[in-house]
Protein backbone atom coordinates (compact mmCIF):
# COMPACT_ATOMS: atom_id res chain seq x y z
CA UNK A 1 0.00 0.00 0.00
CA UNK A 2 1.22 3.43 -0.88
CA UNK A 3 2.21 5.55 2.06
CA UNK A 4 3.06 9.15 2.73
CA UNK A 5 5.33 10.29 5.49
CA UNK A 6 3.62 12.72 7.84
CA UNK A 7 5.44 15.05 10.17
CA UNK A 8 3.59 17.42 12.47
CA UNK A 9 5.89 19.84 14.23
CA UNK A 10 5.09 22.47 16.87
CA UNK A 11 7.46 24.63 18.91
CA UNK A 12 7.01 22.32 21.91
CA UNK A 13 7.32 18.93 20.32
CA UNK A 14 7.07 16.79 17.24
CA UNK A 15 3.61 15.29 17.49
CA UNK A 16 3.60 12.87 14.59
CA UNK A 17 6.49 11.49 12.58
CA UNK A 18 5.47 8.32 10.77
CA UNK A 19 4.04 6.81 7.60
CA UNK A 20 0.29 7.10 7.05
CA UNK A 21 -2.19 6.37 4.27
CA UNK A 22 -3.61 9.86 3.81
CA UNK A 23 -4.15 13.15 5.56
CA UNK A 24 -6.71 15.87 5.21
CA UNK A 25 -6.41 19.26 6.81
CA UNK A 26 -7.90 22.72 6.61
CA UNK A 27 -5.68 25.19 4.79
CA UNK A 28 -6.10 28.92 4.43
CA UNK A 29 -8.08 28.46 1.22
CA UNK A 30 -10.05 25.40 2.00
CA UNK A 31 -9.64 21.77 2.74
CA UNK A 32 -6.77 19.73 1.39
CA UNK A 33 -6.66 15.99 1.05
CA UNK A 34 -3.15 14.68 0.69
CA UNK A 35 -2.62 11.20 -0.66
CA UNK A 36 0.69 9.44 -1.24
CA UNK A 37 2.76 10.87 -4.10
CA UNK A 38 1.05 14.24 -3.87
CA UNK A 39 2.58 16.99 -6.00
CA UNK A 40 4.98 19.36 -4.18
CA UNK A 41 2.93 22.02 -2.45
CA UNK A 42 3.20 24.81 0.04
CA UNK A 43 0.31 26.53 1.75
CA UNK A 44 -0.89 28.03 5.01
CA UNK A 45 -2.90 26.26 7.69
CA UNK A 46 -6.12 27.78 9.01
CA UNK A 47 -5.99 29.59 12.31
CA UNK A 48 -8.05 26.96 14.04
CA UNK A 49 -8.40 23.87 11.98
CA UNK A 50 -8.51 20.16 12.17
CA UNK A 51 -6.56 17.45 10.49
CA UNK A 52 -7.65 13.89 9.93
CA UNK A 53 -5.01 11.24 9.68
CA UNK A 54 -5.89 7.96 8.05
CA UNK A 55 -3.51 5.24 9.14
CA UNK A 56 -2.32 2.48 6.85
CA UNK A 57 -4.68 0.02 8.55
CA UNK A 58 -7.70 2.20 7.78
CA UNK A 59 -8.11 3.60 11.29
CA UNK A 60 -8.46 7.34 11.37
CA UNK A 61 -7.61 9.88 13.97
CA UNK A 62 -8.55 13.52 14.24
CA UNK A 63 -6.49 16.29 15.64
CA UNK A 64 -6.50 20.01 16.26
CA UNK A 65 -3.93 22.15 14.48
CA UNK A 66 -3.64 25.89 14.37
CA UNK A 67 -1.81 28.61 12.60
CA UNK A 68 0.99 27.34 10.49
CA UNK A 69 2.19 26.05 7.18
CA UNK A 70 2.04 22.84 5.26
CA UNK A 71 4.41 21.58 2.65
CA UNK A 72 4.70 18.47 0.58
CA UNK A 73 7.93 17.41 -0.96
CA UNK A 74 9.45 14.06 -1.81
CA UNK A 75 6.36 12.31 -0.51
CA UNK A 76 6.71 13.92 2.91
CA UNK A 77 3.91 16.09 4.24
CA UNK A 78 5.08 18.49 6.89
CA UNK A 79 2.62 20.45 8.97
CA UNK A 80 4.41 23.15 10.90
CA UNK A 81 1.97 24.70 13.31
CA UNK A 82 1.95 26.76 16.41
CA UNK A 83 -0.23 24.42 18.39
CA UNK A 84 -1.57 20.97 17.86
CA UNK A 85 -3.11 18.16 19.84
CA UNK A 86 -4.46 14.76 19.03
CA UNK A 87 -8.17 14.55 19.79
CA UNK A 88 -7.45 12.20 22.69
CA UNK A 89 -5.09 14.69 24.32
CA UNK A 90 -7.52 17.55 24.55
CA UNK A 91 -8.37 18.55 28.10
CA UNK A 92 -12.04 19.42 27.95
CA UNK A 93 -12.06 21.31 31.27
CA UNK A 94 -9.23 23.55 30.21
CA UNK A 95 -10.88 24.20 26.86
CA UNK A 96 -14.15 25.14 28.55
CA UNK A 97 -12.33 27.54 30.83
CA UNK A 98 -10.66 29.13 27.83
CA UNK A 99 -13.99 29.43 26.08
CA UNK A 100 -15.50 31.14 29.11
CA UNK A 101 -12.56 33.53 29.38
CA UNK A 102 -12.75 34.46 25.72
CA UNK A 103 -16.50 35.08 25.89
CA UNK A 104 -16.12 37.31 28.94
CA UNK A 105 -13.35 39.28 27.27
CA UNK A 106 -15.35 39.77 24.10
CA UNK A 107 -18.37 41.05 26.00
CA UNK A 108 -16.43 44.00 27.36
CA UNK A 109 -14.58 45.03 24.21
CA UNK A 110 -15.11 47.17 21.19
CA UNK A 111 -15.91 44.92 18.24
CA UNK A 112 -13.31 46.59 16.05
CA UNK A 113 -10.41 46.50 18.48
CA UNK A 114 -7.37 44.27 18.18
CA UNK A 115 -8.12 42.67 21.53
CA UNK A 116 -11.57 41.70 20.39
CA UNK A 117 -10.16 39.95 17.36
CA UNK A 118 -7.63 38.15 19.51
CA UNK A 119 -10.29 37.02 21.94
CA UNK A 120 -12.44 35.89 19.05
CA UNK A 121 -9.57 33.85 17.63
CA UNK A 122 -8.98 32.16 20.96
CA UNK A 123 -12.71 31.45 21.26
CA UNK A 124 -12.64 29.82 17.85
CA UNK A 125 -9.72 27.68 18.85
CA UNK A 126 -11.46 26.64 22.03
CA UNK A 127 -14.62 25.72 20.14
CA UNK A 128 -12.72 23.73 17.54
CA UNK A 129 -10.96 21.79 20.27
CA UNK A 130 -14.20 21.23 22.13
CA UNK A 131 -15.91 19.88 19.05
CA UNK A 132 -13.11 17.41 18.44
CA UNK A 133 -13.01 16.22 22.02
CA UNK A 134 -16.79 15.73 22.11
CA UNK A 135 -16.83 13.91 18.83
CA UNK A 136 -14.22 11.53 20.09
CA UNK A 137 -16.03 10.99 23.37
CA UNK A 138 -19.27 10.41 21.45
CA UNK A 139 -17.84 7.79 19.13
CA UNK A 140 -16.22 6.16 22.14
CA UNK A 141 -19.57 5.44 23.80
CA UNK A 142 -21.10 4.13 20.57
CA UNK A 143 -18.52 1.51 19.80
CA UNK B 1 42.07 30.21 73.32
CA UNK B 2 40.40 32.99 71.27
CA UNK B 3 42.30 32.16 68.09
CA UNK B 4 41.17 28.55 68.16
CA UNK B 5 37.57 29.53 68.63
CA UNK B 6 37.77 31.97 65.77
CA UNK B 7 39.21 29.30 63.51
CA UNK B 8 36.48 26.88 64.45
CA UNK B 9 33.91 29.50 63.50
CA UNK B 10 35.53 30.12 60.15
CA UNK B 11 35.74 26.45 59.33
CA UNK B 12 32.07 26.10 60.05
CA UNK B 13 31.04 29.07 57.93
CA UNK B 14 33.18 27.93 55.01
CA UNK B 15 31.55 24.51 55.24
CA UNK B 16 28.08 26.00 55.12
CA UNK B 17 29.02 28.19 52.15
CA UNK B 18 30.23 25.08 50.36
CA UNK B 19 26.92 23.45 51.09
CA UNK B 20 24.96 26.36 49.64
CA UNK B 21 27.06 26.70 46.50
CA UNK B 22 26.89 22.93 46.07
CA UNK B 23 23.10 23.09 46.18
CA UNK B 24 23.07 25.99 43.73
CA UNK B 25 25.29 24.03 41.40
CA UNK B 26 22.85 21.16 41.46
CA UNK B 27 19.87 23.42 40.83
CA UNK B 28 21.69 25.06 37.93
CA UNK B 29 22.53 21.75 36.30
CA UNK B 30 18.95 20.60 36.68
CA UNK B 31 17.66 23.77 35.06
CA UNK B 32 20.29 23.47 32.38
CA UNK B 33 19.05 20.01 31.52
CA UNK B 34 15.48 21.29 31.37
CA UNK B 35 16.34 24.12 29.00
CA UNK B 36 18.31 21.77 26.82
CA UNK B 37 15.35 19.44 26.43
CA UNK B 38 13.19 22.43 25.56
CA UNK B 39 15.72 23.54 22.97
CA UNK B 40 15.84 20.07 21.52
CA UNK B 41 12.06 19.90 21.19
CA UNK B 42 12.11 23.28 19.50
CA UNK B 43 14.86 22.55 16.98
CA UNK B 44 12.69 20.68 14.41
CA UNK B 45 10.23 23.58 14.29
CA UNK B 46 12.95 26.08 13.50
CA UNK B 47 14.46 23.75 10.96
CA UNK B 48 11.14 23.33 9.15
CA UNK B 49 10.35 27.03 9.11
CA UNK B 50 13.79 27.87 7.75
CA UNK B 51 13.54 25.14 5.19
CA UNK B 52 10.23 26.56 3.96
CA UNK B 53 11.59 30.08 3.79
CA UNK B 54 14.54 28.89 1.83
CA UNK B 55 12.32 27.06 -0.61
CA UNK B 56 9.97 29.95 -1.14
CA UNK B 57 12.59 32.70 -1.19
CA UNK B 58 13.55 31.70 -4.73
CA UNK B 59 9.95 32.25 -5.81
CA UNK B 60 9.66 35.79 -4.49
CA UNK B 61 13.14 36.94 -5.44
CA UNK B 62 13.08 40.36 -7.01
CA UNK B 63 10.22 41.69 -4.92
CA UNK B 64 12.26 44.09 -2.87
CA UNK B 65 9.42 46.03 -1.31
CA UNK B 66 8.91 43.63 1.57
CA UNK B 67 9.09 46.03 4.52
CA UNK B 68 11.16 43.75 6.72
CA UNK B 69 13.96 43.73 4.16
CA UNK B 70 14.02 47.48 3.71
CA UNK B 71 17.42 48.93 4.45
CA UNK B 72 17.04 52.49 5.69
CA UNK B 73 19.40 55.26 6.54
CA UNK B 74 20.24 54.38 10.13
CA UNK B 75 19.63 57.13 12.67
CA UNK B 76 18.29 55.14 15.58
CA UNK B 77 19.40 51.68 16.49
CA UNK B 78 17.33 49.38 18.65
CA UNK B 79 19.16 46.85 20.75
CA UNK B 80 17.47 43.83 22.23
CA UNK B 81 19.51 42.62 25.19
CA UNK B 82 19.05 39.32 26.97
CA UNK B 83 20.75 39.15 30.34
CA UNK B 84 19.95 37.16 33.46
CA UNK B 85 17.58 37.98 36.29
CA UNK B 86 19.91 36.80 39.00
CA UNK B 87 23.57 37.12 39.69
CA UNK B 88 26.06 34.51 40.89
CA UNK B 89 26.58 33.22 37.40
CA UNK B 90 30.24 33.97 36.90
CA UNK B 91 31.18 36.38 34.18
CA UNK B 92 27.98 35.79 32.21
CA UNK B 93 26.52 39.27 32.64
CA UNK B 94 29.76 41.20 32.84
CA UNK B 95 31.03 39.70 29.58
CA UNK B 96 27.82 40.55 27.83
CA UNK B 97 27.57 44.05 29.25
CA UNK B 98 31.17 45.04 28.63
CA UNK B 99 30.75 43.98 25.00
CA UNK B 100 27.53 45.97 24.92
CA UNK B 101 29.32 49.00 26.35
CA UNK B 102 31.78 48.92 23.47
CA UNK B 103 28.98 48.72 20.95
CA UNK B 104 27.10 51.61 22.52
CA UNK B 105 30.22 53.76 22.51
CA UNK B 106 30.84 52.95 18.86
CA UNK B 107 27.26 53.78 17.90
CA UNK B 108 27.28 57.02 19.88
CA UNK B 109 30.55 58.00 18.22
CA UNK B 110 28.78 57.66 14.87
CA UNK B 111 26.10 60.01 16.13
CA UNK B 112 23.37 57.40 16.26
CA UNK B 113 20.67 57.13 18.85
CA UNK B 114 20.33 53.88 20.73
CA UNK B 115 17.18 52.46 22.27
CA UNK B 116 16.93 49.32 24.33
CA UNK B 117 14.60 46.41 24.75
CA UNK B 118 15.72 44.32 27.64
CA UNK B 119 15.12 40.85 29.02
CA UNK B 120 16.61 40.14 32.43
CA UNK B 121 16.87 42.32 35.51
CA UNK B 122 20.66 42.56 35.53
CA UNK B 123 20.84 44.14 32.12
CA UNK B 124 18.01 46.50 32.93
CA UNK B 125 19.65 47.68 36.16
CA UNK B 126 22.92 48.19 34.34
CA UNK B 127 21.35 50.32 31.61
CA UNK B 128 19.27 52.29 34.08
CA UNK B 129 22.28 53.12 36.19
CA UNK B 130 24.00 54.57 33.16
CA UNK B 131 20.96 56.55 32.17
CA UNK B 132 20.24 54.80 28.88
CA UNK B 133 16.94 54.96 27.16
CA UNK B 134 15.20 51.65 27.91
CA UNK B 135 12.15 51.40 25.72
CA UNK B 136 10.78 48.26 27.23
CA UNK B 137 11.80 45.91 30.00
CA UNK B 138 10.26 42.46 29.71
CA UNK B 139 9.46 41.22 33.19
CA UNK B 140 6.68 38.74 32.70
CA UNK B 141 7.16 35.90 32.25
CA UNK B 142 10.64 35.43 33.67
CA UNK B 143 13.09 34.10 31.12
CA UNK B 144 13.12 30.80 32.97
CA UNK B 145 9.44 30.27 32.35
CA UNK B 146 9.26 31.87 28.95
CA UNK B 147 7.67 29.74 26.26
CA UNK B 148 7.17 30.20 22.57
CA UNK B 149 4.10 32.39 23.10
CA UNK B 150 6.13 34.94 25.05
CA UNK B 151 8.86 34.90 22.42
CA UNK B 152 6.11 35.70 19.94
CA UNK B 153 5.10 38.79 21.88
CA UNK B 154 8.69 39.96 22.08
CA UNK B 155 9.22 39.40 18.37
CA UNK B 156 6.02 41.27 17.61
CA UNK B 157 7.17 44.23 19.62
CA UNK B 158 10.58 44.34 17.99
CA UNK B 159 9.06 44.10 14.54
CA UNK B 160 6.56 46.85 15.34
CA UNK B 161 9.32 49.16 16.50
CA UNK B 162 11.07 48.60 13.19
CA UNK B 163 8.07 48.91 10.89
CA UNK B 164 6.73 51.98 12.66
CA UNK B 165 10.06 53.72 12.09
CA UNK B 166 10.88 54.03 15.77
CA UNK B 167 14.20 52.41 14.99
CA UNK B 168 15.93 51.94 11.65
CA UNK B 169 17.77 48.85 12.65
CA UNK B 170 17.24 46.24 15.33
CA UNK B 171 20.08 44.28 16.82
CA UNK B 172 20.11 41.40 19.22
CA UNK B 173 22.70 41.36 21.91
CA UNK B 174 22.69 37.96 23.50
CA UNK B 175 24.92 35.19 24.65
CA UNK B 176 25.24 32.15 22.46
CA UNK B 177 25.96 28.78 23.88
CA UNK B 178 28.94 27.11 22.25
CA UNK B 179 29.83 24.41 24.68
CA UNK B 180 29.42 23.64 28.36
CA UNK B 181 32.35 25.92 29.12
CA UNK B 182 32.12 28.49 26.35
CA UNK B 183 29.51 31.21 26.01
CA UNK B 184 30.01 34.03 23.58
CA UNK B 185 28.31 37.41 23.73
CA UNK B 186 27.03 37.96 20.22
CA UNK B 187 25.72 40.91 18.33
CA UNK B 188 23.41 39.99 15.47
CA UNK B 189 21.29 42.16 13.23
CA UNK B 190 17.67 41.17 13.62
CA UNK B 191 16.02 43.65 11.28
CA UNK B 192 16.18 44.47 8.44
CA UNK B 193 16.62 40.87 7.42
CA UNK B 194 19.82 40.47 5.50
CA UNK B 195 20.40 36.78 5.35
CA UNK B 196 18.46 33.80 6.47
CA UNK B 197 20.47 31.23 8.25
CA UNK B 198 19.73 27.86 6.78
CA UNK B 199 21.10 24.66 8.15
CA UNK B 200 22.60 21.94 6.07
CA UNK B 201 23.26 22.90 2.48
CA UNK B 202 23.69 19.35 1.27
CA UNK B 203 20.11 18.55 2.12
CA UNK B 204 18.74 21.48 0.18
CA UNK B 205 20.01 20.02 -3.09
CA UNK B 206 17.44 17.28 -3.16
CA UNK B 207 14.52 19.66 -2.98
CA UNK B 208 11.99 19.83 -5.70
CA UNK B 209 11.97 23.45 -6.67
CA UNK B 210 8.91 23.32 -8.84
CA UNK B 211 5.90 23.25 -6.57
CA UNK B 212 2.43 24.61 -6.06
CA UNK B 213 1.95 27.53 -3.74
CA UNK B 214 -1.46 28.49 -2.52
CA UNK B 215 -2.76 31.17 -2.43
CA UNK B 216 0.45 32.69 -3.87
CA UNK B 217 4.13 33.02 -3.09
CA UNK B 218 4.05 36.55 -1.73
CA UNK B 219 1.19 35.88 0.67
CA UNK B 220 2.77 32.74 2.04
CA UNK B 221 6.15 34.42 2.25
CA UNK B 222 4.77 37.41 4.10
CA UNK B 223 3.06 35.25 6.67
CA UNK B 224 6.08 32.99 6.97
CA UNK B 225 8.45 35.87 7.72
CA UNK B 226 7.05 36.79 11.17
CA UNK B 227 7.12 33.10 12.10
CA UNK B 228 10.76 32.99 11.15
CA UNK B 229 11.56 36.01 13.31
CA UNK B 230 9.74 34.42 16.23
CA UNK B 231 11.93 31.38 15.96
CA UNK B 232 15.00 33.62 15.89
CA UNK B 233 13.92 35.35 19.10
CA UNK B 234 13.00 32.15 20.88
CA UNK B 235 16.23 30.55 19.79
CA UNK B 236 18.17 33.51 21.19
CA UNK B 237 16.25 33.27 24.46
CA UNK B 238 16.93 29.57 24.81
CA UNK B 239 20.59 30.01 24.00
CA UNK B 240 20.96 32.81 26.51
CA UNK B 241 19.20 30.79 29.16
CA UNK B 242 21.33 27.72 28.50
CA UNK B 243 24.46 29.85 28.75
CA UNK B 244 23.26 31.41 31.98
CA UNK B 245 22.64 28.09 33.67
CA UNK B 246 25.84 26.54 32.37
CA UNK B 247 27.76 29.60 33.48
CA UNK B 248 26.17 29.53 36.91
CA UNK B 249 26.88 25.86 37.25
CA UNK B 250 30.51 26.46 36.43
CA UNK B 251 30.80 29.39 38.82
CA UNK B 252 29.17 27.45 41.61
CA UNK B 253 31.34 24.42 41.00
CA UNK B 254 34.36 26.69 41.23
CA UNK B 255 33.06 28.19 44.46
CA UNK B 256 32.36 24.80 45.99
CA UNK B 257 35.82 23.55 45.08
CA UNK B 258 37.45 26.69 46.45
CA UNK B 259 35.47 26.38 49.66
CA UNK B 260 36.63 22.77 50.00
CA UNK B 261 40.25 23.80 49.58
CA UNK B 262 39.86 26.64 52.02
CA UNK B 263 38.29 24.34 54.54
CA UNK B 264 41.24 21.95 54.25
CA UNK B 265 43.74 24.78 54.73
CA UNK B 266 41.87 26.17 57.70
CA UNK B 267 41.72 22.73 59.29
CA UNK B 268 45.49 22.42 58.94
CA UNK B 269 46.02 25.79 60.60
CA UNK B 270 43.51 24.92 63.28
CA UNK B 271 45.20 21.60 64.07
CA UNK B 272 48.59 23.20 64.20
CA UNK B 273 47.33 25.88 66.55
CA UNK B 274 45.65 23.28 68.73
CA UNK B 275 48.82 21.17 68.86
CA UNK B 276 50.80 24.27 69.73
CA UNK B 277 48.53 25.15 72.62
CA UNK B 278 48.64 21.59 73.94
CA UNK B 279 52.44 21.59 73.79
CA UNK B 280 52.50 24.90 75.56
CA UNK B 281 50.19 23.63 78.29
CA UNK B 282 52.31 20.49 78.69
CA UNK B 283 55.44 22.60 78.97
CA UNK B 284 53.70 24.70 81.59
CA UNK B 285 52.76 21.60 83.58
CA UNK B 286 56.22 20.08 83.26
CA UNK B 287 57.81 23.40 84.18
CA UNK B 288 55.45 23.75 87.18
CA UNK B 289 56.13 20.19 88.34
CA UNK B 290 59.90 20.58 88.13
CA UNK B 291 59.66 23.86 90.06
CA UNK B 292 57.76 22.13 92.88
CA UNK B 293 60.06 19.11 93.19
Amino acid sequence: MAEIHLRIVTPDRTIVDRKVASVSFVGTDGEYGVLPRHAPLMTGIAQSGTATIVETDGQSEEMFISDGFAQVQNNVLTLVCEAGELAGEIDLDRVKRKEQEAREKMAGLNKLSQEFLKAEASLRKALARERLARKRAGSGTLS
Amino acid sequence: MANLKELRGRIKSVASIAQITGAMEMVASMKLRKVQTKAQAFAPYTAEIRDMIFRIAAKVAGEEDVPLFQVRDVKTVGVFVISSDRGLCGSYNSNLLSALRKKIDALKAEGKQVKFWVYGRKGYAWLQRRGFDVERFFVEPALDKADFASAKLVAQELVDAFTSGQVDEMCMFTTRFQSMVKFVPTDATFLPIKTIAVGDDAEQQKMELDFLIEPDATTVFNSLMPRYLETVVFDAMLQALTSEHASRRMAMKGATDAAGRMQKDLKKIYNRARQESITKELLDIVGGASAVS
